[in-house]
């Protein structure tokens, strides 16, 4: 088990993290969402020992992370580096030494990573005569390279052609299912939701929400329904009790209910302004989630 | 699970010897392909190979003289050489059968002159059409020899054997060391160039890491002062072995040639200038590894060498002014600083005018130095970084280590 607890870091008077705190479960991914600046890569680096918390620790098996335990992990930072002038295979080989690897187990796992993420024909050039999309793969082979334990990664699906996308998740979901588990930040939601186990949702250095992506829904399912009356006048469905508008669009109506409002007596209301073509509670996606999530936590600091 | 991820053994935390190892190694093997590095070293030997001809040339066209001699008096051709070794001109005597001989051999340039005229003949030096003032020389006295070595047998004088002359220098250091001066100032100019060279090579690749954001991959696996030490110990590596080929090359080819007198200042002083080598780098490496780390672009490298850069081609000057003025206040006080001490101590020691405790304080002083400029240098290289944005201040950077 990975947790991430309590973590707290400001610059100054910048809050950069206050309090964030979740735990990632052996073998299992964990996408790591939320706006720009709300404090994803500087979590990331602090499990990294990049950047010095100013409480909280990262715990990896019960054990706050250390530099050993540190060597375990494959890591791919926000920034991507690699050495620009040095081959392919060289360099992973190198990164895989690092890792602790011995010298023939490194070139091993250099040539087996190239071949593997489709890369087995570059390994001899220059990490600077990669394109764009193949230097990303080399730096996801980097991860990779040292056999971790635990996989960090800061936005490894930025800039991957669709291809690339499937190639890296493939490995991803590989690692896990070998036990090991992934953290990664991604603006990329409908890809978090497909691939991931549980989620975590970043606002302004907080956690705004975290868990198995089904509980997340469960806890906001219900509260959205969506009603189609074409015939009905703006606000029809304004005076129910326990029912607020989010949306209306002719009489394509999108409404949020408190847990005890009564579906039927907005289904009745519907009825009387004639047909009802559409009825139907929706399950939110990870967007929405995310959208309401950041936005009760806009709401509260501006409150 | 996936056969490929569990084959081989599980990895091993390597130690900081294993991790300074492998920085070491990899920026070694780099510059080994780096063409720059190959074409400096190239450069280098060049140099190195002009050096040694230019000096046989010189030695080779000098004041050898060639002098012929029938072999109807022996007693002419000891005189000659006796006389040379006297006068301490370069002579070789040729010996003929017969006056025609020698006169044949002097006439297709073989030798100089012929020195005719033994007993009771009027002694004659033959030449083409001039002699040189060392051949006539050396003529004259041989043949004063001769006579008056005759004319006091005549008198029944039995010459005694003149005693050598015991040679007593006054001042032994003003011209003995001329030789090694050379030698230590083109020790000198050879170390001055090196630790440029090597200077740029170490805040290059450290900038080199900032700017492409690697750093942050390897300062995950080690502390910066590993990354540090490994690539100031596999560049000072490659420059040690340079300096070694040029050392060994050199010293060969001057005893080979014949090029210096006294084999063994010569090798003391190669010796001094590869071991301040050592102490130069390491003090240099820090500074302009600490001085790359302040900054994340290649393009503002410049500004932040400069000051160091300055301190290396000062410490040039002031190596050559001592060799004018070993023994001057100037000479005294720049060997004694860090720094400047790498390239002017080498100089004093060379001229002699340097007594043993003020080397060894010399070399003390450096140590001290270096592990200041380590201790500190470590820090703020370490505070700097992972400070990718612009330019960090050297406050900044002592106080943000890792925060």
């Amino acid at each position: 088990m990975l947790e991430f607890d309590g973590l707290h870091k400001s610059y100054g008077d910048d809050h950069v993290l206050d309090g964030v705190g979740f735990t990632v479960a052996a073998g299992s991914m964990f996408g790591f969402c939320g706006a720009n600046g709300a404090g994803k890569t500087t979590t990331m680096r602090i499990a990294m020992g990049l950047v010095r918390p100013d409480a909280g620790e990262v715990r990896w098996q019960g054990r706050a992370l250390d530099d050993d335990a540190r060597r375990r992990i494959g890591y791919m930072p926000e920034e991507r580096g690699l050495y620009p002038k040095m081959r392919v295979g060289e360099q992973l080989a190198y990164f895989a030494r690092l890792h602790g690897l011995d010298a023939a187990a490194a070139g091993r796992a250099a040539d087996e990573w190239t071949g593997r993420l489709g890369l087995g024909d570059r390994r001899r050039d220059a990490v600077e005569k990669l394109s764009l999309g193949n230097q990303q793969r080399v730096q996801l082979a980097a991860a990779l390279v040292g056999r971790p334990e635990v996989l960090i990664l800061d936005e490894p699906f930025s800039g991957l052609d669709p291809v690339g996308v499937d190639a890296l998740a493939e490995a991803l979901l590989e690692q896990v299912r070998a036990g090991v588990p992934v953290v990664f930040s991604s603006h990329q939601l409908d890809l978090v939701e497909r691939l991931c186990d549980s989620v975590g949702i970043l606002a302004r250095g907080r956690m705004v929400a975290s868990g198995p992506v089904p509980d997340l829904r469960q806890r906001e399912a219900g509260r959205l329904l969506r009603v189609v009356v074409p015939d009905a006048p703006p606000g029809w469905a304004g005076g129910l009790p326990g029912v607020r508008v989010v949306a209306q669009q002719g009489g394509d109506t999108l409404l949020e209910l408190d847990a005890d409002a009564d579906d039927q007596q907005v289904l009745a209301a519907g009825l009387r302004t004639g047909p009802v073509t559409h009825f139907a509670r929706r399950e939110p996606s990870l967007v929405e989630l995310f959208r309401e999530a950041v936005a009760d936590e806009g709401a509260q600091v501006a409150a | 699970m996936t056969t490929a991820m569990t084959s081989g053994r599980a990895p091993r935390t390597p130690g900081s010897a294993a991790l300074v190892r492998l920085v070491a190694a990899r920026e070694a093997g780099t510059r080994l392909r780096d063409r720059n590095f190959l074409i400096s070293s190239a450069f280098i030997l060049l140099l190195l190979v002009g050096v040694l001809v230019f000096q046989i040339v010189l030695n080779s066209g000098s004041d050898q003289t060639r002098i012929g001699v029938p072999t109807d008096d022996v007693r002419v051709a000891a005189a000659l050489e006796v006389q040379s070794r006297a006068l301490g001109i370069d002579l070789v005597v040729e010996r003929y059968a017969d006056e025609e001989a020698a006169r044949a051999a002097l006439a297709e340039g073989a030798v100089e002159g012929v020195l005719v005229g033994g007993r009771g003949r009027e002694p004659a030096l033959l030449v083409e059409s001039g002699a040189t003032p060392s051949l006539l020389t050396v003529a004259q006295g041989a043949v004063a020899s001769i006579v008056v070595g005759d004319q006091l047998a005549a008198a029944g004088v039995q010459p005694q054997p003149v005693p050598d002359v015991v040679v007593r220098a006054l001042d032994p250091q003003v011209d003995a060391g001329d030789e090694r001066l050379v030698v230590a100032l083109i020790g000198t100019a050879l170390l001055y160039g090196l630790l440029v060279l090597f200077g740029q090579f170490i805040a290059q690749g450290v900038v080199e890491e900032k700017s492409s954001r690697v750093v942050e991959l390897l300062l995950v696996t080690m502390r910066p002062w590993q990354l540090l030490a490994g690539k100031i110990i596999g560049l000072g590596a490659l420059g040690l072995g340079q300096i070694l080929v040029v050392a060994v090359l050199g010293v060969a080819g001057a005893l080979v040639f014949d090029l210096v007198d006294v084999p063994g200042d010569l090798v003391g002083t190669v010796v001094a200038v590869v071991l301040w080598f050592v102490l130069g780098y390491a003090f240099y490496a820090a500074v302009f590894a600490v001085a790359g780390s302040l900054v994340s672009r290649q393009e503002d490298l410049g500004s932040v060498l400069t000051p160091t850069t300055l301190l290396l081609v000062a410490a040039f000057i002031v190596a050559f002014q001592a060799a004018a003025d070993p023994a001057g206040a100037m000479a005294t006080v720049t060997s004694f600083t860090p720094g400047l001490s790498p390239l002017v101590m080498p100089v004093r020691s060379a001229a002699g005018q340097a007594a043993g405790w003020e080397v060894a304080l010399s070399v003390a002083i450096m140590l001290v130095a270096i592990a200041a400029v380590v201790r500190v240098g470590g820090r703020i290289y370490a505070g700097a970084l992972l400070r990718t944005s612009g330019r960090t201040r050297l406050r900044e950077a002592l106080r943000a280590e890792r925060a």
